[in-house]
């Protein structure tokens, strides 16, 4: 009896011990993603940190890209499965002819237009020789002041001649020291860190000009990955909503993981994350006002006449397409 | 005899050149047209070139160019200033000299772009730092060689000049200079090329200028903009500037002195 006893357990504690992997890993799949790093980012920095992407079976390989036009060329090379880039730049590639969708919204972000000077209270206010500093030329950033020079200025292309493109940082230190740029048009934390400075205020934000809120980046996955791999891909866009939700839901916890990454202190990273209009969710908002104003201005040569053309069934079916008129969800992806 | 052997020479080189361009500009068609690479990335020269075409109707790639021909002008004039005067001064005095040895062998081997961030604190974005980086990047390789030409004319030949009664400016003008030309034309070449890369590297690694940008904005507005082929098109249009300034300009000073006078080996 007590042999048999040994025995059984034995038997347990094998079965056990070789069953107990394969009940939690299916076999790792490799997803190679354009990394960033930042505020914005964040969901990214805590699904790493947490291991969510093991989680859900993947093994993720970062690559990190100087810029978000990097991160584009990379996706079209296949060097990377997904990235992240703001609509207009999404929205550029796709009109050139890349085999791409939108996966997933990625974060609502406030972006606002920030000045030190006094005398400029709107767009009307800028002079020729006043420098308006924006990451890249075809950015959400250069965008959007297209949009607000059209409805301000009554041309898109009124203030083409005024912008610099510059990083975030050389941009906000630059806007600090009021050395060379009069204004910035930028996205936290940088929008942040420069209206605390005494005397710099919005010249105008993203909602007076877009309406409403917009997704900030959206996740870009290209066809071939979508259809060949559509395991990986779901696991994918399970993966960031959990890191999603986890944001929304342990704001606290989140705040003393990233501040030693972004050197700040727990308590601002918390202001930080915690700002009015910071919203971490993957609803889309906005894609089709974005593509709808560039082709008008003449950014872009055509523009998507269904959603479908643009985003993957996840994204569709979330946005759904309500019988008899648009519902709520449908309308903000419209300006 | 002679002179037709050299000038056929000349000629076969041309067209082996010639000959090579094309075979080079065919297999990029043929590369780009089996599409081993994306479209996007790797576009066909016939597009590259019916783009460049409306490029140049629509007016925008030719005032880029002045404008990138302005800043050049504006830091290469500026940079040979500073180094006829730089040299000049060496010339006249030993520690000047020494100074200015110690200079170039500490700054030469700084990139000019590598000044960039120095140059936009001090003095902010716009033309005015771009010249200030082109300046920067093309005085060394022309103060070196006016440096090394003006000490390079054998004393001999000063003499001589002396023993004709040259003095001072005319001294100057019939010996020195003469001697010193090679040197001057080669660092005269330098220091085109690296006006150029400065003045693109600049306008492409911080966009700079802005609005009223040269070519190389240009080129980093397409690339945002993903029209790959306008690209191209830029570097052409580069490309083309500089054989252009090398056959026009370069080669007929070349020609009417230091061949003339039988300085070089060809």
């Amino acid at each position: 009896m007590k042999k048999m006893f040994w025995v059984l357990l034995c038997l347990v504690l094998v079965t056990g011990w070789s069953f107990a992997p394969r009940i939690h890993s299916a076999p790792v799949e490799e997803i190679k993603i354009a990394g960033q790093f930042g505020l914005v980012y964040a969901p990214l920095m805590v699904a790493q940190s947490r291991k969510i992407f093991e989680k859900y079976g993947l093994k993720p390989v970062w690559k990190e890209y100087g810029s978000g036009g990097a991160v584009r060329e990379a996706l079209i090379s296949g060097e990377v499965d997904v990235g992240f880039m703001g609509i207009p730049p999404f929205l550029i590639g796709w009109d050139k002819g890349c085999q791409w969708k939108a996966a997933m919204g990625f974060v609502v972000v406030p972006v606002g237009l920030v000045t030190y000077d006094p005398n400029i209270k709107s767009l009307k206010d800028f002079k020729a020789g006043d420098k308006i500093a924006v990451p890249s030329p075809g950015s959400v950033q250069h965008i959007l002041l297209a949009m607000a020079a059209e409805k301000e200025l009554g041309s898109a292309t009124a203030l083409d001649n005024n912008i610099v493109a510059m990083p975030h940082p050389d941009a906000a230190a630059a806007l600090i020291s009021k050395k060379g740029i009069k204004a910035h048009f930028t996205t936290p934390p940088y929008l942040f860190e420069e209206l605390s400075q005494p005397g710099f205020h919005l010249v105008v934000d993203d909602i007076t000009i877009f309406g409403h809120p917009f997704s900030f980046n959206v996740g870009v996955a290209s066809e071939r990955f979508h259809d060949r791999r559509p395991v990986v891909y779901s696991s994918f866009v399970n993966a960031i909503s959990e890191a999603m939700a986890w944001i929304n839901a342990n704001k606290k916890a989140v705040a003393n993981l990233l501040a030693p990454e972004f050197k700040l202190t727990p308590e601002k990273t918390m202001a930080y994350l915690t700002w009015e209009g910071m919203n971490y969710t993957t609803a889309p908002y906005g894609l089709m006002g974005f593509a709808e104003f560039m082709q008008k201005a003449g950014y872009i040569k055509k523009a998507p006449q269904q959603m479908e053309e643009i985003a993957f069934e996840n994204v569709l079916a979330f946005v759904g397409s309500r019988a008899g008129g648009r519902s709520e969800i449908e309308k903000i992806q419209y300006k | 005899m002679k002179v037709t052997k050299l000038k056929k020479k000349s000629m076969n080189k041309t067209l082996n050149q010639g000959l090579f361009i094309v075979g080079v500009m065919i297999l990029w068609e043929l590369v780009a047209r089996a599409q081993w690479f994306p479209v996007l990335l790797f576009p066909s020269l016939s597009s590259v070139f019916v783009n460049l075409l409306t490029e140049l109707v629509n007016g925008e790639i030719g005032g880029r160019l002045l404008f990138s021909l302005y800043l050049i002008g504006a830091g290469l004039g500026l940079a040979v200033v500073t180094a006829a005067v730089t040299a000049t001064s060496a010339l006249i005095s030993p520690i000047i000299s020494d100074w200015v040895q110690a200079l170039m062998a500490v700054l030469h081997p700084l990139p000019g772009i590598a000044v960039l961030p120095i140059i936009i604190l001090w003095l902010g974005t716009g033309p005015q730092s771009i010249i200030a980086v082109i300046w920067f990047s093309s005085i060394w390789p022309l103060i070196t060689n006016l440096h090394t030409g003006l000490r390079s004319v054998p004393a001999t030949q000063m003499e001589a000049g002396r023993n004709l009664g040259l003095k001072g400016i005319a001294l100057i003008r019939f010996i020195l200079l003469p001697g010193a030309f090679p040197y001057i034309l080669t660092g005269l070449r330098v220091a085109w090329a690296r006006a150029w890369q400065a003045s693109v590297a600049a306008e492409m690694v911080f966009g700079a200028s802005g609005g009223e940008g040269g070519l190389g904005w240009f080129i980093y507005k397409k690339r945002f903009f993903m029209e790959i082929p306008s690209v191209f098109g830029g570097m052409i249009v580069i490309i083309l500037v500089g054989l252009l300034v090398e056959r026009l300009c370069f080669e007929w000073v070349e020609v009417r002195t230091i061949r003339r006078w039988g300085m070089t080996s060809e």
